[in-house]
């Protein structure tokens, strides 16, 4: 009796699908979930499309499916706050650029304003695989062009506000970009629909001689805590280094200090390696990385996720610290923690799994100029909502010659 | 008049020893299997045309030198299945990230638009690229855009299909047919008659259906100079039970219909594609058919097909003869796919690597593998679009203080 329930029990395990308690196990891999202080080797099982359980140990027969991800770190799908995906010229997919690269949620910076929304909801938000979310354009077109962007008569704070109370679920704040006219009217109106809509605001603004403006203005009495600004290693929206001394402008900590938050936004003009690398040595890192993707940005300076968390950790942040930016700071800028950006038990399971290559890798900046570093992240699996997504080198699949016949379709 | 004639030829001799390359890429091993090259040399670049290729150019007449003696250099790779009418399907992508960074400078549009949409792909999108893309054009009026009216021939007009490649006969290179369900030959006749009236070729993507056989289709159905894409997938019979290629197959390819890999989600299958190249049949051309769903677990880029199928045996002057003249020939574009003094500088660097990889096919069968191929720099055009390892790039200790302008 007793040797037939062994016999009966070690079967199950071995065949065991129908008592497995987990759909996939990710096994042997370096967690880092910053939001959980988890940092070191454990086991990230998901069932149902959720994060089931993180622990050490866990047995390969509980899993209807293993991976072993040994040598490799295993985090939170990453979030890129900063990303173009509809509206913009040069907006590109989200599933073809995010998923290969470990970001399973994008926030689209400001391509759809109130008026185009609907669309993109329709065209880009629902069919793609990467969770997309929206900092709504305060302009009503959206980021369609400089005749739109500066037309301060389509920048209406309670239709967008409107907008905003009607798909919470999609959109998590309001955007301002590239506003080239004079006076705190576009700032002002972007903080007020902030207000109405209880948001956090992005902010992307050039100030220019004659503008009227000053960045100490806008960041020490015009944007609120939780308010972010993002392209800070530009020179000509912030101006973080004071650029005859080189020191850090002080009233960039007192807006620290505030709870205004600093996002990196990389972009095609928009990381400077002199600006990074001062700023860097200074103590001024990002509260928030992210990629301003877009069809010239991922070309030459590749500023896709990894990428961005590579050029910084050979400025000299820790790996840790490049996931905490990436993940469960956004999540918490957008107010989406902890649903978003941990590896928290019954958390959506968006997981990503990268390879620390040590060896000589060239980055670039948006002025494509290089540094030469010796720390490379690379995405090698992606997990969304629970699915294999990307799985560069074909981990959780058998050999073709162990893969069974194949059925002509007929 | 002798003097003259002196004092000409010292100013060409002089002139040739001044000459200035905007570019030149040094010490790099060119593989060019059209004008059979294969072996060191510097290739110099003015304006957007390659101006010399030789085994010496000295570095001081180059504005720019880039060192890729540890590389390949290959012709610009032409990617004859691709799906980058970005209005369009919705599993459609843009095409400059998914081309260059993959080393393809040449992609042609597998059908994504037909006469009916068309000119809105090529202003939306051709104008706008910085890849050349090239079209197939789709026998069905609307193209790819919507579903149910792929099956329905009322929809497949061969003379205005015709009239649409003659008026864009350097972008449409022929008839795309795919998808067709119904059991009859109205979709591979039209549009084999559009290709005859617009004297261009026809690529087939085909669904057999009682009635309408494999075995016809390429024997009596296309033409020589056809190209049949898919045809590792298992759609079409092209292996007996015992796993030995068909009789048609060698009797098709004896015809002339050329045989296109055409990657995608479902059509390259290891299980059917090492046995067939062990029986020595091998694509005529490499293609991805990349898409949304394709790029994903399949990986299909331009250089993950091409490291496929060295993992699968074929060498490396193999891989890029198909990925560069073949095609070209294919599409009747003998002006690309080769490196010539005075031609198009398109060209794609290309690194093999070395260690342990293994790639995914359509079936999720994983083939495990010693090397595998990354472009590290593409030129198109002249300008270099791409380049992962800042080879062409100045360290940015070297470029002085910051200011802000640009």
């Amino acid at each position: 009796m007793r040797l037939s329930v062994l016999i009966l029990t070690s079967l199950m395990a071995m065949h065991g699908s129908a008592q497995s308690q987990f759909d996939l196990l990710l096994k042997n891999g370096h967690v880092i979930d910053p939001a959980n202080q988890i940092d070191g080797v454990l086991d990230v099982a998901i069932a149902g499309g959720k994060i089931a359980r993180v622990a050490a140990g866990i047995p390969a027969a509980e899993a209807r499916k293993v991976i072993d991800v040994k040598g490799l770190y295993v985090t939170p799908g990453l979030i890129d706050l900063h990303a173009h995906v509809y509206g913009y010229s040069g907006s590109i997919f989200p599933d073809d650029s995010a998923l290969l690269a470990g970001t399973t949620t994008v926030v689209d910076a400001g391509g759809a304003g109130w008026r185009s929304f609907d669309e993109m909801l329709r065209r880009v938000i629902k069919p793609s695989r990467t969770r997309v979310l929206v900092f709504l354009n305060i302009v009503g077109h959206g980021m369609i062009g400089t005749k739109y962007e500066d037309d301060v008569a389509d920048m209406d704070p309670e239709k967008t506000a409107a907008k905003i109370r009607e798909h919470r679920d999609h959109i998590v704040g309001i955007k301002l970009a590239h506003f080239g006219g004079e006076g705190w009217v576009a700032v002002d109106r972007a903080i007020a629909a902030g207000k109405l809509s209880d948001t956090p605001v992005m902010i992307d603004d050039k100030i220019f001689t004659n503008s009227g403006r000053t960045s100490r203005e806008k960041l020490l009495d015009k944007m609120r805590p939780g308010d972010l600004h993002t392209h800070m290693y530009n020179d000509r929206q912030l101006e973080v280094i004071d650029r005859f001394n080189g020191k850090l402008q002080p009233y960039m900590l007192e807006a620290r200090r505030r709870g205004v938050l600093f996002d990196l936004g990389h972009g095609g003009g928009s990381f400077l390696w002199p600006v990074a690398n001062k700023a860097m040595a200074q103590g001024f890192a990002p509260d928030t990385i992210s990629t301003d993707l877009h069809s010239s940005s991922i070309m030459i300076p590749e500023s896709d996720m990894p990428n961005c968390m590579s050029k910084l950790m050979n400025l000299g942040m820790t790996l840790q610290d490049a996931v905490l930016r990436s993940t469960a700071n956004p999540a918490k800028a957008i107010r989406r923690l902890p649903e978003l950006g941990t590896l928290g038990e019954g958390r959506e399971a968006d997981v990503a799994v990268f390879r620390l290559r040590d060896g000589v890798f060239a980055f670039k900046d948006a002025w494509r100029k290089k540094l030469l570093g010796t720390k490379k992240l690379e995405c090698v699996l992606t997990i969304r909502a629970g699915r294999v997504v990307y799985d560069q080198e074909g981990r959780g699949f058998p050999e073709w010659t162990k893969a069974g016949e194949y059925e002509v379709i007929r | 008049m002798r003097a003259r004639l002196a004092l000409i030829a010292l100013f060409t001799c002089a002139a040739n020893a001044q000459q200035i390359y905007d570019l030149v890429l040094k010490g790099g091993h060119v593989i060019d299997p059209k004008n059979k090259r294969n072996g060191r040399l510097d290739i110099a670049i003015s304006g957007n045309k390659v101006a010399k290729i030789s085994p010496r150019i000295p570095a001081a007449q180059a504005r720019q030198l880039v060192d890729v003696g540890d590389y390949y250099v290959s012709p610009g790779l032409i990617d004859i299945h691709t799906h980058f009418d970005a209005q369009g399907a919705p599993l459609n992508l843009n095409p400059d990230h998914n081309a260059l960074r993959n080393g393809v400078t040449t992609a042609v549009d597998a059908g994504s638009s037909g006469h009916k949409n068309f000119e809105e792909f090529k202003r939306q999108v051709i104008d706008r690229s910085a890849t050349r893309i090239l079209a197939f054009l789709n026998i069905v009026g609307a193209g790819m855009y919507g579903g149910k009216v792929e099956d329905d021939p009322g929809e497949m007009d061969a003379e205005a299909a015709a009239r649409t490649v003659r008026k864009y006969p350097r972008i449409i290179v022929g008839i795309k047919t795919a998808h067709f369900q119904p059991p009859t030959w109205d979709a591979v006749d039209r549009a084999v008659k559009a290709a005859e009236l617009s004297k261009t070729v026809v690529m087939v993507d085909f669904h057999p259906k009682p009635g309408r056989g494999y075995r016809e289709l390429v024997l009596e159905h296309m033409r020589p100079g056809d190209i049949h894409t898919h045809f590792y997938g298992r759609l079409t019979p092209q292996l007996d039970d015992q796993k030995k290629v068909q009789a048609y197959m060698w009797e098709a390819r004896r015809r002339g219909v050329l045989f296109d890999v055409g990657h995608g989600s479902g059509s390259l299958w290891f299980r059917i594609a090492v046995p067939a190249i062990q029986q020595g049949f091998v694509p005529d051309t490499l293609s991805t058919d990349i898409h949304k769903d394709s790029i994903m677990l399949p990986g299909a880029t331009m250089t993950n097909v091409m490291s496929k199928f060295l993992a699968m045996g074929l060498t490396l002057d193999q891989v890029i003869e198909r990925s560069t003249v073949n095609p070209a020939k294919a599409i009747r574009r003998p002006d690309l796919g080769s490196i010539e003094e005075g031609g198009v500088a398109d060209l794609a660097v290309l690194e093999l690597r070395k260690g342990q990889f293994a790639f995914l096919d359509s079936g999720h069968g994983k083939l495990t593998t010693d090397k595998a191929l990354r472009c590290v720099l593409t030129v198109r055009d002249g300008e270099v679009v791409w380049d992962t390892e800042g080879l062409s790039l100045g360290d940015w200790k070297e470029a002085g203080p910051y200011s802000n302008f640009k």
